[in-house]
Parts: C-alpha cells; structure tokens; sequence
C-alpha cells in the first residue's frame, strides 16, 4: 500500500484492491473528542440504567448486594470492552463514532480486526495519562502524521472521517451576459485540466462573494484569458470566466457548428 | 461528450450506491442479499472507475471530492471488519500463548522484579514496623490491622456477590493500567510493577508481624496465587511493548511495536481471566468460614493449574492444525 499526502492537508490516500486511489479526511483529536464524550455519557448512562433497575430489582427481592455485584462487573465491562466490543461487530465504529461519522480502519485503510479493536481500547490507559486528561494520546496524535495515539500506533489504526456530501450536481451560469459573451467565444476553445479546475473552484464559490470582490479574483485568470482571446478591454472579469466554465463543461459542443481548423484539414480518406 | 452529460449519466448509479451504503451502514439491517451485493459490487466499481477517470473526463473539484467520499463509503462497506473469530481464539489461548510466555524474556523480567520487590518489601516491613509506614502510610496501616482485627467467620452469599463484583471491577483495572503503562518504553511498566511489588510486600510483611497475622494469611491465600500471578503477567505484556521499542530486533520502531502488540493481546486477556477467577474467589471462598486447609488447597490447585497451562500446555507437540501449516509451507 503506497500513501502520500500533501504537506498542509489532513488527507490520508488509500489504494484500494481494485487499483483505485481515493482520499480520507483524517480525524484529529478534536473531531474524535465529540464522539468520545458521546460514548463516555452513554457509558455513564448505561452503568445508571443498570446500577438503578438493579438495586430495584434485587432490593425488593431482599439481596441488594447481588445488584451491587451486578453494578460493578457492568461498570469493568462497559469501561474496558466498550469501544473493543463495538468497533470489533460495528466494523470500526462506536455509538459516538457513528454519530459523528468516523470510523477506525487499520493504517492502509483496511478494515479492523478484532485484536485491533480490543488492543487500541486496552491501551487508553496509557494514552488517557495524565488523570484521564489525554495529554499522552494528545501528544502521541501531534507527532505523527495520522493523528495515532499510542494505541492506534500499537494496533496500527487510524480514524477517519466518513464525510457526506450530497451535491454532486454543477452549477450551471444562468446569467444572460454570460451567456451572450459564452456565444462569442471561439467555439474550439480548448481548456487544459488545470484551467478547467480552476474555473470550477473559482464558479462554485463565487457566490460567497461580494460583487468586488469577485472582480478582484477573476482578475488574475481573466486577464491573460481576456487577452489571448482578443476580447475588448472592458469585459467584465467575473462573466468571462463563467462564459469559459459555460463553455468548458456545459454548453453542447455537437450542436455547434465546427470549428474552421477542421475544415481547413486535408481529407486524408479520399 | 460534455461533463455535464456524463454527470447526468452517472448521477443515478451514484445515487444508487450511496442509497445502498447508507441502508447497510445501519447495524441492525440483517445481511444483504446475493442479487444486492453483487449489485453493490457492480455500482462500486463503476463508481471507482468514474473516480480513476476524473482527471480525464475533466471533473470539476465538488464532483471529485463527493466522489472520493462515496468510494471510501462504499469501500468501507465492501471490506467490512470480521467480527470476532472465537474459533481461531481457543488455539491461540491454549496453544500459541503458552508456549509463547514460557520462552517470553519480559515475563521472566517481570516475574524477578515483582517477586523480588515484594519479598524484600516484605522482610524489611516484617522486621521494622518504619517501613510498612513508611511504604504504606500511617492511615493505611491502621486500617489493615482493624480489617483484619476479627476472625473470618464468613459472611453472607449477597454481600459476598457485591465483594466479588467489586473485585472484578477494581483489580483488571489495576492489570490493564498496568499493560498499558508498559507502553512508556517499558519505564512506566517497570515503575508500577515495582510499586505494587512493594506496597503488596510490605502489606504482607507488616502484617505477618501483627496479632492479626492468622486472620490476614485466613483471608488471602485462596486467592492470592491467581491475583498476584495476573498482576506479573499483565505487567509482563506491557513490558513486552515497551521494550519492543527500544530492542526492535531490526524491524523498524512501528513495525516492532505492532507486532509486540499483537502478541500481548493473548497475554493480557490471560491476565484479565485470570483476575476474573480471583475476584470470584476472594468474593465467595477468601472470606468463608471454610477451615484454613481448604483454603490453602485452593491456592495449591490454583498454583498447579497455571503450571500446567505454562508448562504443559507449552512445551507440548504441535497441533494438527499447525503441523498442516508446516507441511503445507515447507
């Protein structure tokens, strides 16, 4: 398994079986802290529910000790085996971990086995040092590049973040002059990749900005943009490229007529 | 064809496989079917294959990122964790870890430090009260005596089930913190198994010395060769981690550390079973009213079981089931 991150990001590359490379978002200490305080109330809750309908149940029958007993093995139970138990049958997931929508896969991205999951929870005594206040697990996650405390260094796992995001859709340019300055683009305009991703981050997010704004970062592309394709000075920077992102990943090519280089080709065929 | 054509072609197979990823996301939605998986299986790798293709097709970064989300999601579902496998954890408990802990240098270590700490903590404690002071404190040390002030006449089956409870609760606790404080390059290991060594020693040494001495020995010899022998071994398992970093053996730091942690984990288990039993004693047996021999023969049966599971079972003939593995690599 190969990974390899850019330096600033906290994104994990996975190879898979299938020869497919795609990213995680790693959780760092602080988006793995919500779902630990979820699974310490609900582990809290449970030794209540238990300990309270315990004493209930064997007080009145005479032998409170018995749900004493009964309280304390639940309590060793739910603190030691809680996450082993639920991230070995919830393939890496704890009730927290669900809600908050990380999961604990292995360091190649793998899923966890069951050893894995016992151990990295076994091993929170060390990383919970000092007096439960995680400085060890913290420092451990600070010094390597996966965010490991010292049981996913032990176990060899590491948790990231299931993200969900449901636009896959393009935004598409409804304006009218952008449209109008879209028709007068040469028609075989060809886009290079990275003129194609930058157009599509620049029209996803220019709606966030302010109409200056905007101006003052279409600028930058428009510019050279504006004088390679021999458009007038005085064209809008911001229209401009929303007529190239119109033409790039919209507009019908088909249905346009074809560019004149093609023309001007010999017909090798007759 | 344009990318928003092949968005529009794809967006239902994605809609698909997101749909079925979330349905068995949810734990207790039952397994899915055949006709479902391999439809699942289908609908994941067009998804991958749209994914490795993106940079060519000239996908924008949202469509991208929902992308790689959505192959992770479904990657995630397609290789899903096993479970757990008991059948492949009663060799490795009666096979594997025997024959690994007899030949095991940490545990060695650990044995010589606890058993040495302990008995000398316990015959300075015997011969001057200081040190069980000193080791203890004053409050400690009166509490003991008093505990032990009154005969064991027994008590009753439901105070004894809350005791048992208790021990169950408190004393793995104790092994556990004490693995995983191995983890600190064996120091902190080192450090807690000296320290319980000395606090144990000195409580049996001091109270060897006292008029209570019979009623102490009363109550903990049942339990004491489980409790004391669980408390080396988890402590041993964590040495084990700890010194894997240090000694790596060649393999680099992470890979050394990984593998030592694999072989602790039968260990520490061993470890928490066996607490388990002593809870169970010196909640019921310890504090009975039973006469002091049947007690010590608790505490000798005890002894010889773990001689025979360290000792027997670890110096006896390969299985039939590795003998195949053997036969089938070599």
């Amino acid at each position: 398994m190969t990974d390899s991150r850019s330096p600033l990001d906290t994104r994990i590359e996975i190879v898979t079986p299938e020869n497919i490379a795609f990213q995680y978002r790693l959780a760092g200490p602080f988006a793995r802290l919500p779902a630990y305080l979820v699974d310490l109330a609900l582990r809290i809750a449970v030794v209540l529910f238990v300990g309270f309908m315990g004493m209930m149940a064997f007080g009145v029958a005479g032998v409170p000790g018995i749900g004493l007993g009964l309280l304390a093995v639940v309590g060793f139970v739910t603190e030691w085996f809680y996450g082993g138990l639920f991230e070995a049958l919830w393939n890496g997931q704890t009730p927290g971990k669900r809600l908050f929508r990380l999961r604990v896969l292995t360091a190649e991205g793998q899923p966890i086995n069951a050893w894995q999951a016992v151990l990295r929870n076994f091993l929170r005594g060390a990383d919970s040092l000092p007096w439960m206040c995680y400085q060890v697990g913290l420092l451990s996650a600070a010094s390597n590049d996966r965010f490991q405390r010292l049981g996913d260094l032990a176990a060899g796992t590491m948790v990231v973040i299931e993200q969900r995001v449901l636009r896959a859709d393009m935004v598409r340019i409804e304006q009218p002059e952008a449209l109008r300055l879209a028709a007068q683009l040469p028609p075989g305009l060809i886009v290079s990749r990275s003129l194609a991703r930058a157009l599509s981050a620049y029209v996803t997010r220019r709606q966030m900005f302010s109409w200056r704004r905007r101006i003052e970062i279409a600028l930058h592309l428009a510019e050279p943009l504006r004088v390679s394709l021999g458009l007038p000075p005085r064209t809008d920077p911001d229209q401009l490229l929303c007529a190239v992102y119109h033409l790039a990943f919209i507009a019908d090519r088909l249905s346009e007529p074809p560019p004149p280089t093609r023309q001007s080709e010999p017909l090798v065929f007759s | 064809m344009k990318v928003i054509e092949l968005l529009a072609a794809r967006r239902d197979n994605w809609r698909e496989l997101e749909k079925l990823c979330q349905q068995w996301e949810t734990p207790l939605s039952g397994r899915p079917g055949a006709v479902q998986v391999t439809r699942f299986a289908f609908l994941y790798r067009a998804a991958c294959a749209d994914l490795a293709l993106a940079d060519a097709y000239h996908l924008p970064p949202t469509t991208v990122e929902y992308l790689h989300q959505l192959v992770g999601r479904a990657h995630n579902q397609m290789y899903r964790g096993r479970g757990f496998n008991f059948a492949a954890w009663l060799p490795e408990m009666l096979e594997a870890l025997p024959r690994r802990l007899l030949h095991d240098n940490s545990l060695r270590l650990a044995f010589v430090i606890f058993w040495g700490m302990f008995i000398a903590a316990a015959v300075l404690a015997y011969h001057s009260p200081a040190v069980a002071d000193h080791v203890l404190g004053k409050d400690m040390v009166t509490g003991m005596e008093q505990m032990y002030d009154k005969p064991i006449e027994g008590r009753d089956a439901d105070e004894s089930t809350a005791m048992a409870g208790f021990y169950t609760y408190h004393n793995p606790g104790i092994g556990l913190q004490c693995f995983a404080c191995g983890l600190l390059l064996g120091i902190g290991g080192l450090f807690i198994t000296i320290s319980n060594a000395a606090i144990l020693g000195a409580v049996f040494g001091h109270m060897a010395a006292t008029p209570q001495s019979d009623n102490f020995f009363h109550f903990v010899t049942a339990h004491g060769p489980f409790e004391l022998s669980a408390v080396v071994l988890a402590s041993g398992a964590g040495m084990r981690l700890g010194f894997s970093i240090v000694d790596t053996r060649g393999w680099r730091r992470g890979a050394a550390l990984r593998r030592a942690a694999r072989e602790a984990v039968p260990s520490i288990c061993a470890s928490i079973v066996l607490f388990a039993l002593a809870a169970l004693i010196e909640g019921f047996v310890s504090p009975s009213a039973l006469p002091y021999w049947s007690k010590a023969a608790v505490a000798i049966v005890s002894t010889l079981l773990m001689l025979f599971f360290l000792l027997a079972l670890g110096h006896a003939r390969r299985s039939t089931l590795q003998l195949d593995k053997n036969s089938a690599t070599g």
